[in-house]
């Protein structure tokens, strides 16, 4: 892996595999001592782009928006326990709470009767998946490498489709596009960025 | 081994929080089953991920630090609980434990005909019609046809239609009125998940309070 790529927020410590980018040791310090200092350092970098994520789909109000800010950080100081360096990026660990939370605020306003929380959707992995670790280990670099070669077309229809929420059927109809090529848009970016789906 | 399997744009979806509730249960349901999928969603949110990291940041005034520094101390809610090893291992997708008190046998179960009982989950989206049906082993479901999209995740069992044939962890999504009739295999009574859309709901359900202008037509 070259330094060239993500900069400082891509560093690895090979003989283990374990990260230790700056934002994956704040959550471990976070995790192992309630570090302050770590969790301010995560927080400005982190919560300009909750806020940022929570006002891309331009629905949400100010007001909602630095609500949801503060209940991500919140998460991230309370969760940080269940932050496991060797599975995921800091950046994806924090988009999945991010993700969830802003759809809980969503069925909150629009009062959905619902038994389940966002999180509820996560599927249980068994704590032993060796192959999972590996592929995600390279997996947030490689995609952030592989981004800055991405049509303009296709990287705006992955922010509709990511950070403003919407489905490839409102994204469709809010770019005037048919509902094909916007799929065919999301297919091609997806293969661009290596994104394995396997097939047997 | 699963061998039907949600598309992409299901997986991307789901992955990005797009999916209307009751159908974003069914396929958490089938990653239950799906290492593939479960492995396709994590690379997905990865993405995500990265897509974070290259976002214009909107600034963040330091009185919401000290906000968010201030409540530090307040008891966690207790749903953090890391899952048990048992948990882990349970037959059933989390997701539908969570809808179901009990097992199977223990929900109420309404008879449609001779082979086909259906016991319908609240969720909470009244967008989408969310049911187990249980199919007697080499019964057939009545022909049906339906406007709009379905969903379907084998938990028990299998059938098979004229598209092939199915078994637990397989799933099933058709967006079109395609008539079919399954018929459970011989070897023991199916039970499945079946999400299909309450017809002439079709907005796109983030935005139905917010805007009513944007009244978006799905599929």
């Amino acid at each position: 892996m070259t330094e060239s790529t993500g900069g400082d927020k891509s560093s690895w410590d090979v003989p283990t595999g374990r990260r230790t980018d700056e934002w994956s040791e704040c959550l471990t310090l976070i995790a192992e001592k309630q570090d302050r200092a770590a969790f301010t350092r995560f927080f400005r970098h982190f919560a300009p782009l909750i806020k940022a994520f929570a006002l891309s789909g331009s629905t949400m109000s100010q007001m909602h928006a630095d609500e949801l800010v503060q209940e991500v950080m919140l998460k991230t100081w309370q969760k940080a326990k269940a932050f496991n360096p060797e599975k995921a990026a800091a950046s994806t660990w924090v988009y999945t709470i991010a993700r969830n939370c802003r759809t809980d605020m969503f069925r909150r306003l629009q009062k959905f009767d619902t038994p389940l929380a966002a999180e509820d959707f996560t599927p249980e992995t068994d704590s032993e998946e060796p192959f999972s670790i590996l592929q995600s280990k390279r997996s947030s670099d490689k995609i952030r490498e592989l981004m800055a070669g991405l049509p303009t077309d296709q990287a705006q229809i992955l922010a509709k489709v990511y950070m403003e929420g919407k489905s490839h059927a409102e994204a469709a109809a809010e770019l005037d596009l048919p509902l094909g090529t916007v799929k065919s848009r999301v297919r091609l970016a997806i293969q661009k960025l290596h994104i394995q789906i396997e097939r047997q | 081994m699963t061998k039907f399997h949600p598309e992409l744009h299901l997986l991307t979806e789901y992955a990005a929080g797009d999916l209307p509730l009751a159908q974003s249960a069914c396929v958490s349901a089938h990653m239950h089953y799906c290492d593939q999928c479960r492995r396709a969603v994590g690379q997905l949110q990865d993405l995500g991920g990265v897509l974070l990291e290259q976002l214009d940041p909107e600034p963040v005034g330091d009185a919401m630090l000290d906000a968010v520094l201030a409540r530090l101390d307040e008891e966690p809610p207790l749903m953090y609980s890391q899952q048990s090893e048992e948990v882990a291992v349970s037959r059933t997708p989390a997701i539908l434990r969570r809808l179901m008190s009990g097992d199977f046998s223990d929900l109420s179960w309404k008879k449609v005909s001779k082979a086909l009982s259906i016991s319908y989950l609240k969720t909470g989206d009244s967008g989408y019609e969310f049911a187990l049906y249980h199919i007697k082993a080499g019964g057939r479901i009545p022909d049906h046809d339906h406007r709009g999209s379905e969903m379907t995740l084998i938990l028990q069992g299998g059938f098979s239609d004229a598209n092939g044939s199915y078994h637990v962890g397989d799933f099933i999504y058709r967006e079109t009125d395609d008539t079919h009739a399954p018929t459970a295999l011989q070897s023991e009574d199916c039970i499945c998940l079946a999400v299909l859309d309450a017809p002439l709901k079709f907005t796109g359900w983030k935005h139905r309070w917010m805007n009513p202008f944007l009244r978006l037509q799905a599929g």
